[in-house]
């Protein structure tokens, strides 16, 4: 370890202090500010969330349940599940770290239309108000579902249901605008060099998911604007008192909502592959197939939608179908995570944070989408849907697999966001907390699902056989709660405290790892040519920056 | 900011939509919206057609929809491939009505009749 | 095929007891619903080891020696990659396949299966059985090795149908008949959930599946069947605390714990001098008297469980749904005879104490 001094601050003009004050960061338009607030937001509305999930453990300790109420904990359950999907995992990476790195990768000054970024910033933030105002209001009980025809009964469900469809609503737009921006920024603002082929796998994930946020959002949207009319006007279209069908609700909402799980993976899959690459300083295996994966897996997510309601009342015809369309969904995830292993053979791998989180994804993403075929097969789905065995799937792949992605993600480019680096020793600790507490907590739920325990129960005084798995599971969150803290002690330490950051500490080749670190306000003076990202030969270690750097005996491209 | 094509066509950015033509659009949805009312509340059994109320709706709701793409939305004036797309994504919303449609198909044998108490009783109202 | 596969997988046995993922097996279907569930947790287990015994094995083996090393691998391997996709298609058809036997096994009940009727409400489960004129709550009754059919619908919200031990589950949706059929193979007692979210008290929607062996099936059902209509007034109260008190438990408590609807305990004498204040601000003692709503105190609990929007006790939020239909006008009549008889029939806790037949209880 090299002992200049690089704790002195040479503060050099970068973005972060470009300008100053608190109205320079709220009506920003550079895509670096929006980026970092993203995080900001989204990390708090993930300590939100997460509260309400350590409530819902606690009171699972017990079959009687006591710490909450019925009431209680119905609403904690609606809202760890509304605050995560809406406000916490659909932005996480696309508009946290998307947003921040998608133009430098490009070698662009900013996003195709840097005021609709800022405004979709804003909608994220009127999504939340409505949130809060809902949790005021009396409360919501639902599910982040919203089934009808329990959403429509003003008797029993709370008074806050209104305000969380239209803040939902809110939400929506403010992914699809994402969407778009990255879409039309991706076409048109490549550099020289840059053909398909030669975008790194990050921005390829993130346009996939963005051509889903624009084609199946808006579904959500017209869908709670339908509920939001059925409860308050009472127009018969789910309610079958007035001949309408609570069945319906669930297509329209699974129409949606089924795509909207690819958003929340593709582009965490997009951060594993730079991670795995960059880290293992390999290239890429199998580059092509990766790309068409997150291609296939976009549009094969959109018929797939039925199997969430193999027990609903759904036609047998069609559940067979649905059945066998999902299946084929699985093997585009497969192709990726053999082409990641391959991407390790013969790599030399940095065992490092943004590596452990990277490994950790794919032990913990093989789980989650192996448990999937047990969904998907029709005959066990009908024992293990509404059982905790799906409440486990689904934390695996999103929590152990979209969220760890964000982290891995987080880890990775936060030298090149902040210009600090964190303590690599915590970061470790915690990443193995987080993987250890992770797998404690929610292996146990596959088991006591498919022995029989349902899921969204406040108590389980029938079933107190059920009672040594849930230990299990609030140990393992509590593991799981300390790893996170961990990180966000070392990671806000850093903020202050790090050691600054060289341009290229890990040695990546795309191109936002050859600007400074932070980058400055503008990227880059002009739009750099590039050759292919995933050649690490043209880099050597560079002792005193502790980073890497452009070897002097090999030319840039186009040079 | 990057690149801006050399080349001059006339569905290129540039082409601006006088506003007197969009307010001209607009009385003409709006028109449209007039019709659909009216045709919600006339008694088509005279023509023996019942269900000429729905067909008029939809057809008039098909011609609006159009009319927005092709004038709101530029389409008339942008280049083909544009317009695909814009076919492409109504492609989706025939996979999704489809689909529910065929699942609602499957299982009306099973719907209980007449178990709508909130319809007899907005019938009810609207007698009186 | 499907023997091969059962002997080599020994533990999807027919009657399998609980295993390390499973309960125990009490269904025809649930051996091939299992059997499906190890074929495709073999395959996972298979996959499981493989891709991450390779990841610990790469790990270590490529572990980074210094910052000098840049790695030189394959970047692609066509053959390689198509034969990872087509072989992982082939398997999933085959569980494909497995899956939709099993399914279609599910759905289509036998001919001349017996039928019970299910209706599903905010917070409790009724079980008709229309060959026998017999109702029962929170409890159904079923003979064993015979196909039991159940045609279901819902009252207010969506509910769910779930017998783990038997591998069946189905929505129950208002408006609408589902249904779903099992044939029991053992005699016991098996727990059926409530597997759809529908508020409140949706934790405490329980029923058993009492399995009999089949010559006990009938004797009971006639029983069930004419249970109160040849009882004296004396005998009501006795049976309506453990026949008919089940659907009203997860709202009213029998030890003076206010739910989500006022307890039991007390409550004659609140109703019968009209100490009760509703939302509208009126006062049950004024609807009493001849001429007026209530000639006597039993017309107005009469009216609260077949019409409870009439009138909403203040403190509460009107949620209780109407038993119109539900229950005969004689059972209407064992509930008053239980209000009016609570003290006799329950403990200081709330614990009932006498059997439906008036004997007290252990």
């Amino acid at each position: 370890m090299t002992t200049t001094s690089t704790t002195t601050p040479q503060v050099f003009d970068n973005y972060l202090n470009h300008t100053k004050g608190i109205r320079s960061w709220l009506f920003t338009l550079d895509h670096k500010r929006i980026g970092v607030m993203y995080l900001i937001c989204v990390l708090s509305a993930f300590l939100l969330a997460g509260i309400f999930a350590m409530m819902i453990r606690f009171q699972l300790l017990t079959p009687e349940g006591t710490f909450m109420t019925q009431d209680q904990y119905n609403q904690a359950f609606t809202v760890h599940g509304a605050i995560m999907v809406f406000l916490v995992i659909i932005p996480a990476v696309p508009a946290a770290l998307g947003n921040f790195v998608l133009p430098i990768m490009l070698g662009a000054k900013d996003v195709a239309f840097p005021k609709l970024n800022l405004f979709s910033w804003w909608l994220w933030v009127f999504g939340l108000i409505f949130f809060l105002i809902a949790l005021g209001v009396g409360g919501i009980d639902t599910g982040w579902t919203f089934y009808t025809p329990y959403s429509i009964d003003k008797a029993s469900s709370m008074g806050g249901v209104i305000p969380a469809l239209i803040g939902t609503f809110i939400l929506g737009f403010s992914s699809i605008f994402t969407g778009m921006n990255f879409i039309v920024t991706i076409h048109r603002l490549r550099p020289k060099g840059m053909t398909w082929f030669r975008m790194p796998l990050f921005l390829w994930a993130t346009y996939a998911t963005a051509i889903i946020q624009v084609l199946a959002t808006p579904v959500i949207g017209i869908t709670l604007l339908l509920l939001v009319i059925e409860r308050t006007v009472g127009i018969g279209i789910f309610d079958p008192a007035m001949g309408g069908d609570p069945v319906l609700y669930q297509h329209f909402f699974w129409f949606y909502s089924h795509p909207a799980v690819y958003i929340m993976i593709l582009p965490a899959m997009g951060v594993v592959s730079e991670l795995i690459a960059v880290h293992s300083h390999r290239h890429i295996f199998g580059y092509k197939f990766i790309a068409y994966s997150s291609i296939a897996i976009a549009m094969f997510g959109f018929l797939v939608w039925g199997h969430h309601m193999f027990t609903s009342g759904q036609s047998p015809l069609m559940n067979v179908i649905f059945s066998i369309i999902t299946f084929s969904v699985s093997i585009p995830s497969a192709v990726k995570i053999f082409n990641w292993l391959a991407t390790l053979y013969k790599g030399s791998i940095s065992l490092n944070t943004p590596m452990i989180y990277g490994l950790s994804f794919i032990f913990i993403f093989s789980i989650g989408g192996l448990t999937g075929l047990h969904l998907a097969t029709l005959a066990t789905d009908v024992h293990l849907h509404d059982s905790y065995f799906v409440v486990a799937h689904f934390h695996y792949v999103m929590m152990g697999s979209a969220l760890i992605g964000f982290l891995g993600g987080i880890h990775h480019w936060w030298p090149k966001m902040i210009g600090k680096m964190y303590n690599e020793n915590w970061g470790r600790i915690s990443a193995i907390l987080v993987f250890i507490g992770f797998n404690v907590a929610f292996f146990s739920q596959f088991m006591m699902g498919s022995k029989g325990m349902p899921r969204r129960y406040a108590t389980y005084t029938e079933m107190p056989e059920f009672q040594i798995y849930h230990i299990w599971s609030t140990a393992g969150s509590t593991i799981l709660a300390l790893g996170f803290v961990i990180c966000a002690v070392y990671l806000l330490h850093s903020v202050f405290k790090g050691k600054r950051a060289p341009a290229n500490p890990w040695g990546g080749r795309s191109l936002e790892w050859q600007c400074s670190s932070p980058p400055p306000w503008d990227n880059f003076a002009e739009q750099p040519e590039v050759g292919d990202c995933y050649d690490f030969s043209v880099l050597e270690w560079n002792e005193t920056e502790q980073g890497y750097d452009w070897r002097k005996d090999v030319a840039h491209p186009g040079e | 900011m990057p690149h801006t094509d050399s080349t001059h066509h006339d569905d290129q950015i540039g082409h601006i939509v006088p506003v007197k033509f969009l307010v001209l659009i607009c009385a003409l949805l709006l028109f449209l919206t007039a019709v659909t009312v009216w045709v919600s509340r006339y008694d088509f059994t005279e023509i023996n057609i019942a269900e000429m109320g729905i067909i008029t709706a939809l057809f008039v709701a098909t011609v609006k929809a159009t009319i927005v793409g092709l004038y709101f939305m530029h389409l008339r004036w942008d280049r083909p491939f544009i317009g695909f797309i814009f076919v492409g994504s109504i492609l989706f919303v025939v996979l999704f009505i489809c689909i529910a449609l065929t699942d609602s198909l499957a299982y009306q044998p099973t719907i209980i009749k007449g178990d709508t108490p909130k319809v007899t009783e907005a019938m009810d109202l609207l007698k009186h | 095929m499907f023997s091969i596969l059962t002997s080599l997988l020994a533990t999807t046995s027919q009657g399998a007891p609980a295993n390390f993922w499973l309960p125990k097996q009490a269904s025809t279907v649930a051996e091939s619903v299992d059997l499906t569930f190890f074929v495709i947790t073999w395959i996972c287990y298979f996959f499981f080891f493989a891709i991450t015994g390779s990841m610990v094995l790469f790990m270590i083996k490529y572990r980074r020696k210094g910052h000098e090393v840049v790695a030189d691998g394959p970047t692609h391997n066509t053959p390689l990659e198509i034969a990872w996709t087509v072989l992982p298609l082939l398997l999933v058809v085959v569980i494909f396949v497995v899956g939709m036997r099993g399914y279609l096994n599910l759905q289509e009940a036998p001919e001349g299966s017996y039928e019970v009727q299910v209706t599903g409400q905010k917070w409790s489960w009724t079980f008709d059985h229309p060959k026998y004129g017999a109702t029962q709550v929170a409890e159904l009754t079923v003979p064993v090795h015979t196909p039991v059919r159940l045609l279901m619908t819902s009252n207010d919200v969506l509910h769910s149908v779930w017998i783990p031990d038997f591998r069946v589950k189905m929505d129950l949706v208002p408006g609408r008949y589902t249904s779903l059929w099992f044939e029991a193979t053992a005699v016991g007692n098996y727990n059926l959930n409530c597997a759809e979210y529908c508020g409140k008290d949706h934790s405490k929607m329980f029923a058993t599946v009492r399995v009999v062996p089949k010559d006990e099936f009938e004797p009971i059902m006639i029983k069930l069947a004419s249970e109160y209509e040849d009882m004296s007034v004396g005998e009501l109260p006795a049976y309506a605390i453990n026949r008919l008190y089940n659907r009203c438990q997860s709202c009213h408590s029998l030890d003076g714990t206010t739910g989500t609807g006022p307890s039991f305990k007390g409550l004659w004498t609140r109703v019968k001098s009209g100490d009760v204040v509703f939302t509208t601000g009126e006062r049950l003692s004024d609807l009493y008297g001849e001429n007026t709503t209530y000639e006597v105190p039993e017309n107005y609990i009469r009216t609260s469980i077949v019409n409870p929007q009439e009138h909403i006790v203040q403190g509460y939020l009107g949620s209780m749904p109407s038993f119109q239909g539900q229950l005969k006008d004689k059972q209407i009549t064992a509930m008053i005879e239980m209000f009016k008889h609570l003290d006799e029939l329950t403990d200081d806790e709330g614990n009932i104490t006498v059997n439906p037949d008036g004997a007290p209880r252990q």
